[in-house]
């Protein structure tokens, strides 16, 4: 991989995050029904051995929803949800409080749902920015230890990603807040090409 | 009790009592425990992959080259070849609804690593593998226990 400038790399990434997370807020709202805005969003660049702890340590229980981009550009895409955050978005959809150890179908299923419209739009800024479309298979959801998630993702990436971008972002409705991480694991090569589009011309 | 030390992915640590090791939330991953009762000396390697690619070298990444190094390692500490028994926690398929996957990366883990034991003549005491849950697994040099718990559930030895 080529040698590059971190900070400008930053820059980039937070400007696709902020959009990113426009749009979630919005798709969100739709989904719930209520009034979702986005408050803060953070993001970096991390070595995969450092994922775990930038989002809180791999014993954290958390809601995880993963799939893979099938189509020319190829990585993985994990969306995580606090143990509160994800309680609360099911709880909200469903009308009924889940018990995170045993979801029912339906609350799995709103789980995904709710990770699939995310992880989608946060990957509508990126292919919008980069002008190349990103294709992700539907997703699968589990609530588990934060280590454990990570683990398929980090499998899949092996060795052919070294960079994860990873974003994380408050979400205000009402005065409730929840938040979530967005992950993109890209491959080598798709991870020069989104760096490279983003940068053209800047 | 001392906090006992975390091994993360990739990971390979050797070290004898009244030690403890903990590798915390395992998903597809798998845990190699070895250990020689009679001198109390033992390790574990948190393998992320089945096997090492052409070139890889020597790395506590895969399975089959992460069982290898252990060995090394409590050897070096003073442990018994003839003495040594293993254990296996890890394996799961965290996401078993993905459809674009057609292999069960944790399945291959564990394979992997039961081939790696059994060409070293190493027997298998016990194992908590595969299933859909991520586990955490602390070990205990003192007793050569393993005690594995999951997100929601009460820890139980192996």
């Amino acid at each position: 991989m080529k040698v590059r400038d971190e900070g400008k790399v930053l820059d980039i990434v937070g400007e696709f995050a902020n959009i990113g997370a426009g749009n979630a807020a919005t798709a969100l709202a739709s989904l719930l029904d209520m009034e979702v805005v986005n408050e803060v969003t953070t993001c970096n660049l991390l070595p995969l051995s450092k994922v775990a702890s930038w989002l809180g340590g791999p014993e954290k229980v958390v809601a995880g929803v993963y799939t893979q981009l099938c189509g020319d550009l190829r990585g993985g895409v994990l969306v995580v949800l606090s143990r509160d955050s994800a309680t609360n978005l099911i709880g909200h959809l469903t009308k009924e409080t889940p018990d995170l150890a045993r979801l029912t179908e339906m609350q799995a299923s709103a789980l995904r749902e709710i990770g699939n419209i995310c992880l989608c739009w946060y990957l509508v800024a990126v292919s919008r920015m980069i002008e190349s479309d990103l294709i992700p298979a539907p997703p699968d959801a589990t609530v588990d230890l934060l280590g454990a998630v990570l683990d398929l993702p980090l499998a899949d990436a092996g060795v052919k990603v070294d960079k994860v971008i990873a974003v994380h972002t408050v979400f205000k409705s009402f005065e409730k807040a929840f938040d979530g991480y967005f992950l993109l694991l890209p491959e080598e090569q798709m991870l020069d090409i989104i760096l490279e589009k983003m940068g053209d011309g800047r | 009790m001392n906090e006992p030390q975390l091994v993360g992915i990739a990971q390979v640590l050797a070290c004898r009592a009244p030690e403890r090791i903990c590798c915390m939330g395992l998903g597809s991953c798998v845990a190699v425990f070895l250990y020689d009762p009679t001198t109390k000396v033992g390790g574990v390697a948190h393998a992320l992959l089945p096997r090492a690619p052409k070139g890889a070298g020597t790395t506590g990444k895969y399975a089959d080259t992460a069982v290898k190094l252990l060995l090394d390692e409590v050897l070096a500490k003073g442990a018994r070849r003839e003495m040594l028994r293993a254990k296996l926690v890890g394996g799961a398929q965290m996401f078993p609804n993905l459809n674009i996957r057609v292999t069960d990366i944790g399945k291959e883990n564990i394979d992997e690593a039961k081939r790696a034991l059994r060409a070293l003549g190493i027997r298998l005491a016990a194992e908590d593998t595969q299933g859909t849950r991520g586990r955490s697994a602390t070990f205990d040099l003192e007793s050569g226990r393993v005690s594995v718990s999951t997100a929601f559930s009460d820890s139980h030895f192996i």
